[in-house]
Order: C-alpha cells, then sequence, then structure tokens
C-alpha cells in the first residue's frame, strides 16, 4: 500500500506536500506562540475538490489533520497538537462572486477579511466583523474560530454574516449547510459549524452577508485618569439606550506601545486609559449620539473628547488600536493574550483586580479589548526563555480566568478554545454539558481525525 | 566566531525577538501572497532565522537557505509591523552567514560579477560597453523573441532593451534642459551616479543634473565615486558592501555638497543605511552616519528646496508606482507623489497596491523569473486598468523590469523616472 505522503503527492503534485521538518518548522505555531507542536506534513490544496480527496486518503489512514489559514489565531487552535497534517488554505483565495442586488459574496476560504472590505468598498458595502488582525486573517479562519472585531458590538460576530457553507466533512464528503437566505431550512447545520474551532469539518466556500456602508460614522477619543472611570462611562454609554458600533479601551502599557510603533495615532501617553468610541448609522442621529457620548465621558471624568476630524484621523486611530497587539511586541519577546467576557457592569470590579493579580505574580501587563461588549483581553508581556517565568504567567492567567468566571464570564470572547483554554473548560461547563458537546462532534468526526485535541478537554483517552 | 545574524541579534535582540508572530506582515508579503506558504512570510522567514540563531536549524540548512534566498528584500513587512522588528537588516545579516557558510544558492558568475566588475569603475565600464553597443542593435529584438538562445540570456536582452530608450552614452556632455538664465548657484549638491545607472541610464542621470541645476544647484559629480554596494549586501557579500562604502565615504568627504543626491531608490536606500553597515568600524562609523545624514532621493531634495517645475504644460495621464527601496526602506513616501502632482498638465491616476514590489528587486528577476514575472503580471494586470499613458518609477531596476512588462503586455504605456517627465517641463 502506498504511503498516505506519497497518495498525498499523487493529488497534489510533489511542490505542495512539505514534509521536510526544516520546512515544517514554522508552521509549528500560529498567532500563539507559547503552544509548538510540529506537524507531520503541510499540504496546499486549490480547490474543494482537491480538499475532499486528500480528506479522505488521510481519513483512511488515520491520519490527524487541520486547516490553517494565516495563522493568526489566538488560541492555538491551528496547531497540529498530535501531530498530523495542515491544510494550508491560504492559496485558496479566490473571490468567486460579488452580489450587490442580494447584498452577498461567495468567497473562498483563504480570502484575507480585509481583502473583501476593500473589494466592494467602491461600492458603497462592507463585511462587517473586522477582528483586528483583519489585513491578514482568513475568512475561513473567521468562520472556524466565529471571530469577532471592534465592530461586532453593534453588528454581531462572524456567525451573524455567514450564510451557507461547502464543507469537506472528516470523511471527505462535500455538503452544502445553509444557503442563501437568511434562515437555514431543515437543521440548522450552519450554526453548528461556525465557531466549531476546525473540529467538524473544512470549509471551502463561504457566502456572505455584505452591509451598506452606514450615512455617517464619527470617531471619538476620550481620555481618562483611571481605568475605573473609563469603565463606568462604558457602561453608562450602553445604558444610556446608545450602541455605538465600537467602543474600545486601551490602557496606558498599551497606548505607550502603539505611540512607539509605525501605527502611532497620536493617543494621549499619559492617560491612564482611553476609550474609542464609534458611532454611526442616519447623519441626524450621529449627530445626536456623539453629542451624548461626549456628555456622558465628561460626567464619568473625561480629561478630553475629541472627535476625528476626518477618514484619515479616523483611520489612523483604527490603525492604532488594531496594531496595538503586535506593538505589544516592543515590551517583552513573548505575549500572552487573554480572551474572556465579563458582564459589562463588573468592568470597574474586575478591571483593578486583573492588574491586581499581574502584580502579585511580578508580571507586566496591558489591556486593550472590547470594552462594550465586556470582552477582555489582559496581555501578559513575558519572556518564554525563562521556564520560570513562564509558569508564572500560566497561573497568572489561570487566576484571571477564575476571577471572570466567578462574576459570570465566559472563557472567550471571539479568539476560540483552542489549545490554550481547554483546561478551564472544567471550570464553566459540567461533565454532561461537556459529554453533550462530546457527543455531536463525535457525530461530525467520529474517529477523531479533524483537528483533534482542540476544544474539549481530553479524558479517559477519549474526547471528553 | 559570530555569526553575522548573532552579532545582529545582539545589536538588536529585541528586535528579532520583537517578533511575537501577530502575522499582520504575511498579507503585505509579495512572496506569500503569490506561494502561500508560512516559509515565504516575513514571520515564518524571522522564525527560521530565530531557529538557525537559537541552534535548532544548521546555517547549512538548505531550508533556511532556500527561504530566504526567495525574499525579495522588498521590506514591506517593516512598513506594517507593529512591533518594529528590523527585517531589512536582520536579512543582510543572515544572508552573510549564509555565504559564509557557502550554503547560498547563488550562481558563482554572479558573485565573481560583483565582488570583481561592479567594484571597479573602469571595469564595470567596460562591461557595460558590448550591452550598450548591443542595444543600439536591431537584431538583438529578434534575438531576444527568438528561441535559440537560452531562456535566461533572453530575458538578459529583454531587460537590456529595456533600459533606456533615449540614445545617450555615459560621459555625454550634452544637456537637456538649457543652462537656467539665472546663472545663480545658490547651492551645492553632490550627485551619486550609481554604478548601473551610470553605464545604462545615462540619459536619466543627465535629465537629474539638469534639473538640481534648474534649481539653482551647483552639481558635482565626485569622481572617485564607486558602486553603492547595494547589490552586494543583498546578495551576503557584506564585506564587499563595507569596501565600497568605505571608498564612497572618502569620495564624498572631498565635498562640500549640503546633499548627496540619488535617483535611483535602491542606492538611495543603501547609502542611508552607511552608518548601520559600518556600526563596528572604529574608524568609520561616525563618518559613516555624517555621510547617511546627507542622503537625499531626489524628489525629497527637491521639495525641500522648493519644486519649480518648467512651464510646459504636458497634457498627459500618468500613475505611479512606488520603488519598494523608496517606500519601505527609505519611508519616502509622498515626496515623488507630491512632485508628480505639481508638474503643469497632469492628470494623475492612482495604481493599486503601488505600493506592491513589481518583482524587479535588484537582480532577483534574473535569479527567479518565474516568482518575478507573477509579480510582473499582477502588476501589469493593475497597471491596464489606470489607462494611464505613462508610468513613473523612480529605480533602475523596476524601470527595465516594469518597460519589459508593459512592452510584453503590449501596452502603449511609457515607463519613465518621475525626473524625466519634469525635466520636459523645462523645453
Amino acid at each position: 500500500m502506498m504511503s498516505w505522503i506519497a497518495e498525498l503527492k499523487a493529488i497534489l503534485g510533489d511542490e505542495d506536500v512539505i514534509a521536510d521538518p526544516e520546512r515544517l518548522l514554522a508552521y509549528e505555531c500560529d498567532g500563539l506562540s507559547l503552544h509548538k507542536h510540529l506537524p507531520s506534513a503541510v499540504i496546499f490544496p486549490e480547490s474543494a475538490e482537491e480538499v475532499a480527496r486528500a480528506v479522505k486518503v488521510l481519513a483512511r489512514h488515520r491520519v490527524p489533520f487541520l486547516a490553517r489559514g494565516a495563522g493568526t489565531g489566538l488560541s492555538g487552535g491551528a496547531v497540529a497538537v498530535q501531530g498530523g497534517v495542515i491544510f494550508e488554505l491560504a492559496r485558496m483565495n479566490r473571490i468567486l462572486a460579488i452580489d450587490y442586488e442580494n447584498q452577498l459574496a461567495v468567497v473562498e476560504p483563504g480570502v484575507i477579511n480585509l481583502a473583501l472590505t476593500r473589494a466592494v468598498a467602491e461600492a458603497g458595502y462592507f463585511y462587517a466583523p473586522d477582528p483586528s488582525s483583519q489585513m491578514a486573517c482568513t475568512l475561513g479562519g473567521n468562520v472556524a474560530e466565529n471571530a469577532g472585531g471592534p465592530h461586532c458590538l453593534k453588528y454581531g460576530m462572524t456567525g451573524h454574516h455567514v450564510l451557507g457553507l461547502e464543507v469537506v466533512l472528516p470523511d471527505g464528503t462535500i455538503v452544502m449547510l445553509g444557503g442563501h437566505g437568511a434562515d437555514a431550512v431543515g437543521y440548522d447545520l450552519l450554526g453548528l459549524f461556525i465557531g466549531s474551532e476546525g473540529t467538524f469539518g473544512i470549509a471551502t466556500k463561504i457566502t456572505v452577508r455584505l452591509m451598506r456602508q452606514p450615512q455617517a460614522v464619527k470617531t471619538l477619543l476620550a481620555d481618562f485618569l483611571s481605568v475605573e472611570d473609563a469603565s463606568r462611562a462604558v457602561s453608562a454609554i450602553i445604558a444610556a439606550g446608545i450602541l455605538p458600533s465600537a467602543l474600545e479601551m486601551m490602557d496606558r502599557a498599551t497606548i505607550e506601545a502603539v505611540e512607539a510603533s509605525v501605527y502611532a495615532a497620536g493617543l494621549p501617553t499619559d492617560a491612564a486609559a482611553v476609550l474609542i468610541i464609534e458611532v454611526d448609522g442616519l447623519e441626524a442621529s450621529v449627530v445626536y449620539e456623539v453629542e451624548r457620548v461626549v456628555e456622558i465621558c465628561r460626567a464619568h471624568g473625561a480629561r478630553q473628547v475629541v472627535v476625528a476630524r476626518d477618514e484619515a484621523e479616523r483611520a489612523r486611530l483604527w490603525a492604532g488600536r488594531k496594531g496595538a497587539f503586535g506593538a505589544l511586541g516592543r515590551i517583552s519577546p513573548d505575549l500572552m493574550v487573554q480572551d474572556a467576557v465579563i458582564p459589562r457592569s463588573k468592568l470597574p470590579e474586575v478591571l483593578p483586580e486583573i492588574y491586581r493579580i499581574a502584580a502579585r505574580y511580578g508580571l507586566r501587563m496591558a489591556n486593550v479589548f472590547h470594552a462594550g461588549d465586556g470582552n477582555l483581553h489582559p496581555n501578559i508581556c513575558f519572556d518564554g526563555r525563562d521556564p520560570e517565568e513562564v509558569e508564572r504567567v500560566k497561573a497568572a492567567c489561570r487566576e484571571i480566568m477564575e476571577l471572570c468566571v466567578r462574576v459570570g464570564g465566559a472563557l472567550t470572547g471571539e479568539h476560540g478554545i483552542g489549545l490554550d483554554k481547554i483546561a478551564y473548560m472544567p471550570l464553566v461547563f459540567t461533565e454532561d454539558d461537556l459529554e453533550a458537546m462530546a457527543r455531536v462532534r463525535a457525530v461530525f468526526d467520529p474517529e477523531g481525525l479533524c483537528n483533534p485535541g482542540k476544544v474539549l478537554p481530553v479524558r479517559r483517552c477519549r474526547a471528553f | 566566531m559570530r555569526t553575522a545574524l548573532g552579532r545582529a541579534l545582539d545589536r538588536e535582540a529585541e528586535k528579532l525577538l520583537a517578533c511575537i508572530h501577530c502575522g499582520l506582515c504575511v498579507s503585505a508579503c509579495p512572496t506569500y501572497l503569490q506561494l502561500g506558504d508560512e516559509n515565504d512570510s516575513p514571520r515564518g522567514r524571522l522564525y527560521l532565522m530565530r531557529a538557525a540563531a537559537e541552534g535548532r536549524l544548521p546555517m547549512t540548512s538548505r531550508a533556511l537557505a532556500h527561504h530566504i534566498d526567495l525574499c525579495l528584500g522588498c521590506r514591506a513587512c517593516e512598513t506594517v509591523c507593529p512591533s518594529g522588528v528590523r527585517y531589512g537588516r536582520l536579512l543582510e545579516a543572515v544572508r552573510a552567514d549564509l555565504s559564509r557558510a557557502g550554503a547560498t544558492p547563488g550562481l558563482w558568475s554572479v558573485r565573481f560579477l560583483l565582488n570583481h566588475i561592479f567594484t571597479s569603475p573602469t571595469r564595470l565600464h567596460w562591461f557595460f560597453a558590448p550591452a550598450r553597443w548591443l542595444r543600439r542593435r536591431a537584431f538583438v529584438r529578434r534575438w531576444a523573441k527568438g528561441k535559440f538562445l537560452p531562456a535566461r540570456a533572453r530575458l538578459a536582452l529583454e531587460l537590456l532593451l529595456a533600459t533606456t530608450p533615449e540614445e545617450m552614452s555615459p560621459g555625454d556632455e550634452r544637456r537637456i534642459i538649457p543652462l537656467a538664465a539665472s546663472g545663480r548657484r545658490a547651492r551645492r549638491v553632490a550627485f551619486f551616479a550609481g554604478c548601473v545607472a551610470r553605464e545604462l541610464f545615462a540619459h536619466t542621470n543627465r535629465a537629474t543634473m539638469d534639473v538640481l541645476a534648474a534649481h539653482d544647484c551647483e552639481v558635482e559629480d565626485p569622481p572617485d565615486q564607486v558602486c553603492c554596494g547595494a547589490l552586494h549586501a543583498h546578495a551576503g557579500e557584506i564585506e564587499t558592501a563595507r569596501a565600497l562604502a568605505r571608498r564612497n565615504i572618502r569620495a564624498f568627504e572631498r565635498s562640500a555638497a549640503e546633499a548627496i543626491v540619488v535617483n535611483v531608490a535602491g542606492c538611495g536606500a543603501m547609502l542611508k543605511e552607511y552608518g548601520e553597515l559600518l556600526a563596528d568600524d572604529a574608524e568609520y562609523a561616525e563618518r559613516a552616519r555624517a555621510f547617511a545624514a546627507r542622503v537625499r532621493d531626489v524628489s525629497e531634495y527637491l521639495l525641500e528646496i522648493g519644486l519649480r517645475p518648467g512651464p510646459r504644460p504636458l497634457n498627459l495621464t500618468v500613475t505611479y508606482d512606488a520603488p519598494c527601496h523608496l517606500y519601505h526602506a527609505q519611508r519616502v513616501r509622498t515626496a515623488p507623489l507630491e512632485m508628480i502632482r505639481r508638474l503643469p498638465g497632469l492628470t494623475v491616476v492612482p495604481l493599486t497596491e503601488a505600493e506592491m514590489c513589481c518583482g524587479s528587486a535588484g537582480i532577483y528577476n534574473l535569479r527567479h523569473p518565474g516568482l518575478a514575472d507573477q509579480l510582473l503580471e499582477r502588476k501589469i494586470a493593475h497597471l491596464r486598468r489606470t489607462g494611464a499613458d505613462v508610468l513613473l518609477t523612480g529605480n533602475a531596476g523596476c524601470l527595465m523590469h516594469l518597460r519589459r512588462g508593459v512592452q510584453r503586455a503590449g501596452l502603449s504605456m511609457r515607463v519613465l523616472h518621475p525626473i524625466e517627465l519634469l525635466a520636459l517641463t523645462y523645453a
């Protein structure tokens, strides 16, 4: 019998199957470099048929496999934890159709998030979910992680914008989930698939909703002398019945890192925290909401609230916000980012506690996050070459997570559980909850070959 | 012995480690966009470099050599890196190590040319003499199209034919712009003529000197200047690059000119980085920094002293492609466009992906013709949609590569250095 490598080469060609360990090295981690596992091979399929044929080979040989886009994920979701084959989908990057009349587009999974918005911008449309890595991350990865982004506060996560999927199941069959309409007929398998973190199969075609650009957009920058004041302003804005399209917070450490980078946005480096608040909609409502937001920020101790004067200034603020994670690389060689969601009202109480935890472990922390959804991203700056420090990072992360769960939070807002947060799953789910999830997973992937070792903790030699 | 990468790392420790793997660079990387392989992305290449520096990969690793070799060196990744990784410096360092380890897949003939021909203006002049003769011969066009020459030789001929359509030989003293009427010489500048540019782009060089003269500049052409060393540094021949840098520093130190003006983006980037190239040279470090501080791209300099285009309206639609070593390496991003916008009678139309490498990248198009042509086709597709009469770009290599692309695609577009268009406004 042919080896599976030889079979893959027969399907894809020698060039498009990498098995040389030296060339696999760069594939040992994704955007979260803490977790490193060398895959057995990396392949570069260019069509659904190639994906399906390769999956069939691997299923027959019982070799685990997973899909990868740009590798910008932050939960270790695209790491071959049990070895196996990475399907690198970056070459499947064609926009197949754009239908303005029905406000939808059909794309391949390797299309870069921002490339889609750029392709439709001139016609007055955009694709709403905008993760901070949108200039690099792929829509396939966004589907797997049910990715969010600043503007999901108003527009919703990836799941709200995907209408249909063509999927290669873990046994190699190609199926359609959902369609072009708003409601799926039959079981809502689409909803099940989105956010399944690559464990239910590989999406090879994605139909997404396109949104009309709002008539007016205003972006405000408010700076505060304490993180608590900024947090209270966040709650007050939402309590006042205003739904900003985005409501982001950056603390001083983040501001300093951003201002030292190519994405410097003119943020005040002496502020304890800034809020970036964007409102959009009809001209008249935007004018009203800007006034209200300014009032509320001032009432909660904002030193200054400025409105971006033009599109260039707006773009600069957003580039600063979206480059923040990478800019934190200036502080230390490695970065651990957490992704917990807490009730918005708990922000003023939880944020200072998170800083205290970091201080107790002697770690540097920077916070930059989607305040409007209570979606925290505490970033811990550390040096991965120091094993003792790595242990402290892990311990601090666990305490932060426990704190968030205690106040009624969730383990992830948008990055997924992946590899990184598996250990926390029992904090929020009972054995029965996890068993139910494992049974669903087994329906899609009875052999446990599709992105194994992710999402659900493993016990007694099987996915929980 | 410490490796060059090791030393660069000691100095730049935080700059390689500064890569926290966020991946924002991958979509800015032309080779990644074309190949979709992490190993051909800036993040992946840094990962390989880090592995080599930490001993996880040997310097003789074929994977390391291959993927480092495939890098264009366009430095678009530096423009988007939030963490401030100095990719270009690390690339030069690892290439120097690979070259020393004998692991660079380059041709021996390229190495011979770089170390023995490009180091001497006289030898270079004689080397290019047949080339200049050939480019005026009609049969060369047939040879370039014919099948009897090997593909790489045909490619070289096509590039040669794309050098300069205006006939002019080096040393030709004819002026393009009549001497400015005022005859005032308010400023003194030293012109950096370049090596290939001097031999094959004499017309562009003449235009640059004449335009400077029209801006009341006394233009010197320091006699002992040599090749800037960029091709050497990019190919890992770092010691030859340093030797050339020292000669240029000496040649221009004799001049009291307030600026060293250069019209080739790749040379300009190298000259501006002499301070870093010779940082470890006790005798030259300070002099190199002083030299670098005087270097200006011609567009940058003209805007600095106040651009004064001639009166003749050009009535053309033009578009601009940013040379990587101007946009990403020198970070001169607005000056050339600003200059073009102020020329009389021009309609300037934007070019999609104007900041993305055209595939020329020094001698990359000769070494990796397949990938270089894919990038060229991508560029041509965008150019076709502009409907421009003229494409402007300020780098010798890009001019040849793009002209060849435009000719092959059958476009009627002309490809010029912006300074040549500026020169036309005085006629």
